[in-house]
């Protein structure tokens, strides 16, 4: 497994301190991203992930036909597509219109498809698993505008036809209370006191038509009862026009028809699955061949916004298909990206590839435990100004972290990581052709570091550990590789895992920076007005301790 | 950052534009191909640039953006359909920074830009892949499916699985140009 990393969101701390939980948690990776999929709000100056942005539809469209489904109409339609598009019952794959006649002349296998000028009726056919319409007994007489053809049968289910007639009746009801409580009692109460006497009618309905379901009883019941008798909320009572036992002759289930079918079953087949059968609004019978093709469920696209100032993170284009945003603020343009290499691994799987052939087990990552490793963090700026970034590692309680996870011998602190102490430089990002000549840009700011100025050749030197492995070891363009060194202790196990705290400071273009700064704890006002430093997270996994036991290897330290 | 990825220079051939191109390819009907530049055509592909059109003039058959790579032993075959009785192929395109993993079988109408196939898929004749789409390893397309943007597919048959972040056309877009970067020549 290759070395990660991943950010960290304080979504799920709560606390104004910010700090990551352990990373030797199972619960912590809830609270790390990998950068990519992270956002950052400008106006809170934060991070923010997919678990914290509040979403909002900002349009439908179907995955199949692409058609755009203008929102008036996506509730009429049930949240599926209208049109011609519908998935297998069996496997989910979309259906073809095929036409009936299989020219018989003609030996080409699988049917002439979509809409040729075919003879009717039509069905629809599987390209996957063959399953076809016509098994079921499902034709049409013209090969457009199927979802209409099947809406006769979908609408004259009884389940359907029920749903129907509970919404007529109360739908007179809803508008009449909606009226006067909008001419007389614009209220809040009025409002919660019609849902109570619209849900206390439905439940006196439901209790009358389904044996255990018990009334419905609101707080609020005996003031509503009496309400009731003086307002105009009276409402007349519901009756039902299926019996219960109907719903059971339609193969709701658990019935001696299931009992009866379930011991007769020749293969597995015959029964569906209930992936198969969970999709379906209304009860559905065990069997497959009783499945219907269903219509496409709508997908949607969103826009996301910062869950505390509500400014906007993502809006995309209205387009369905369009992949550009008219507003997009990820973290992967504010944060710089971090990438982790284990350089001792490039070695060892280059030292065997070329004697024999590496087999995949010596490619992987391998950690022994009492051992020193070098590893490499390569940071790339994204903003257009150089940035000053400062590694730390987080301090881990040792308690935090091996409690429950560990065993007890292990309650020392595994592995020692250091990085380097000093901040160093990450120049600013231009746009890419500028350093397609490969020219290095180090040597600038070196003798502000404190460092002895590493270049590109030292590198391979320090790969031996003989020079230093800790501090900057390579400069070019706008990315900053850095080198650190990990040691693992003699009983160590599990991963190579630490928190790593960065912060970067980058001159600020906003002109007031001191109105902003007051966000959130992470922002701190350097002395200098213009500058600022922000300050996040991350989590850096090297891979796995291999324990000493299995390794009959001598360590070397 | 990464280590190149090394291939033998007497193995391929460069254009002017910059694709690369492996002698062991097969590629079949070369005049009916475009290939869109800094586009890589590992050994062991096949592509299908024979299978035109019947009737009179030049077709392009396949055509390639920017930026590409069919992987070791991929088939780009273009689709083919009776339509009123008469067996026609039917042309493919695919868009920029698209990369096809090894030994994965195309019969796919079009392709759009940005969209990461992996290895060993089976994408089904006609199918229409939008945008920023990604087909995970070992997964067989039904033909005539549809794959929406941004869109992750997955699985046998291939289903929708979950939506793509928002930064994917970045993330594939710096990935595609890395590798082509990375793809170096070794004198030997």
């Amino acid at each position: 497994m290759a070395p990660t990393i991943q950010y960290y969101c304080p979504c799920l701390s709560g606390y104004p301190i910010q700090t990551p939980p352990p990373p030797h948690m199972p619960s912590s990776s809830a609270s790390f991203h990998p950068l990519h999929s992270l956002f950052f709000c400008e106006e809170c100056d934060a991070v923010r992930c997919n678990r914290c942005v509040s979403v909002e539809v900002s349009g439908y469209y179907c995955p199949n036909c692409l058609f755009e489904v203008p929102s008036a109409s996506v509730r009429a339609e049930k949240n599926r597509c209208a049109r011609n598009c519908f998935s297998c019952p069996i496997c989910r794959t979309t259906l073809s219109v095929v036409a009936s006649d299989p020219p018989n002349e003609d030996d080409l296998p699988g049917p002439a498809s979509i809409s040729t000028v075919g003879e009717p009726p039509f069905f629809l056919y599987c390209n996957h698993c063959r399953w076809d319409s016509a098994e079921v007994g499902i034709t049409f007489e013209k090969p457009t505008g199927l979802a209409a053809q099947l809406q006769k049968f979908e609408d004259s289910a009884a389940e359907s036809l029920e749903f129907e007639r509970l919404k007529e009746h109360f739908e007179p009801f809803l508008r009449t209370s909606s009226l006067s409580s909008s001419s007389h009692m614009p209220s809040l109460a009025s409002h919660s006191l019609h849902t109570s006497s619209v849900t206390a009618a439905a439940s006196a309905a439901l209790a009358r038509d389904i044996p255990g379901v018990s009334k419905y009883n609101p707080h609020t019941r005996s003031r509503a009862g009496r309400d009731r008798t003086v307002n105009k909320d009276e409402m007349p009572e519901y009756k039902s026009r299926v019996e219960m036992g109907l719903f059971n002759q339609l193969g709701s289930g658990g019935d001696e028809g299931d009992v009866d079918f379930m011991t007769h079953i020749e293969t597995a087949s015959e029964v569906a699955k209930l992936e198969q059968r969970w999709g379906n609004s209304w009860v559905s019978s065990l069997k497959t061949s009783d499945l219907r093709p269903l219509r496409i469920p709508l997908h949607s696209k969103v826009s996301k916004r910062c869950p505390t100032c509500r400014h906007i993170l993502i809006k995309p284009e209205q387009k369905a298909q369009s992949v550009r945003y008219k507003i997009k603020l990820v973290a992967a343009n504010y944060l710089p990206a971090i990438t982790v290499a284990l350089p001792h691994t490039h070695d060892v799987s280059r030292r065997i590839q070329s004697k024999t052939p590496a087999s995949t087990e010596d490619k992987q990552t391998i950690i022994m435990a009492g051992k020193s490793y070098p590893f490499h963090l390569a940071l790339t700026n994204p903003l257009y100004d150089p940035i000053q970034v400062r590694l730390s590692v987080q301090r881990m309680h040792v308690t935090a972290a091996t409690d429950g996870t560990a065993p007890d011998k292990a309650r020392r602190t595994p592995f020692a990581v250091s990085l380097p102490t000093s901040p160093f430089p990450v120049a600013a990002f231009a746009e890419a052709w500028e350093y397609d000549d490969d020219e290095d840009m180090f040597g600038l700011e070196d003798d502000e570091l404190g460092l002895e100025p590493v270049g590109k050749t030292s590198r391979d030197r320090d790969g031996r550990g003989k020079i230093k492995t800790v501090g900057v070891l390579e400069r070019r363009a706008n990315v900053t590789i850095v080198g650190g060194e990990v040691v693992i202790g003699k009983e160590a196990r599990g991963h190579v895992k630490f928190n790593m705290l960065v912060s970067y400071t980058y001159r600020s273009d906003d002109p007031l920076p001191s109105e902003d700064g007051a966000g959130t704890p992470s922002r701190v006002i350097a002395k200098a007005p213009e500058v600022k430093t922000f300050t996040f997270y991350t989590v850096v996994d090297l891979g796995p301790i291999t324990p000493r036991e299995e390794s009959k290897v001598e360590p070397e330290i | 950052m990464d280590a190149p990825v090394y291939y033998s220079k007497a193995e391929f051939i460069e254009t002017d534009t910059g694709n690369k191109v492996s002698r062991r390819a097969t590629i079949a009907g070369p005049q009916n191909i475009i290939l869109g530049g800094k586009t890589i055509i590992s050994s062991g592909a096949i592509i299908r640039g024979d299978l035109r059109r019947t009737g009179p003039g030049h077709a392009v058959v396949i055509s390639l953006g920017r930026y590409c790579l069919i992987g070791e032993g991929c088939v780009m075959r273009p689709p083919y359909k009776t339509y009123r009785g008469n067996f026609n192929y039917y042309p493919m395109k695919i868009g920029d920074h698209v990369h096809i993993g090894a030994n994965s079988v195309i019969e796919a109408a079009t392709i759009g830009n940005h969209v990461i196939i992996g290895k060993n898929c089976v994408i089904g004749k006609f199918t229409i892949i939008k945008d920023c789409a990604q087909i995970a390893d070992n997964t067989v397309v039904p033909p005539n499916t549809v794959i929406p943007a941004l869109a992750m597919f997955s699985g046998s048959p291939g289903c929708f699985i979950e939506d793509l972040p928002e930064s994917t056309q970045e993330m594939v877009e710096a990935q595609t140009k890395q590798y082509y970067t990375r793809f170096q020549p070794l004198d030997r």
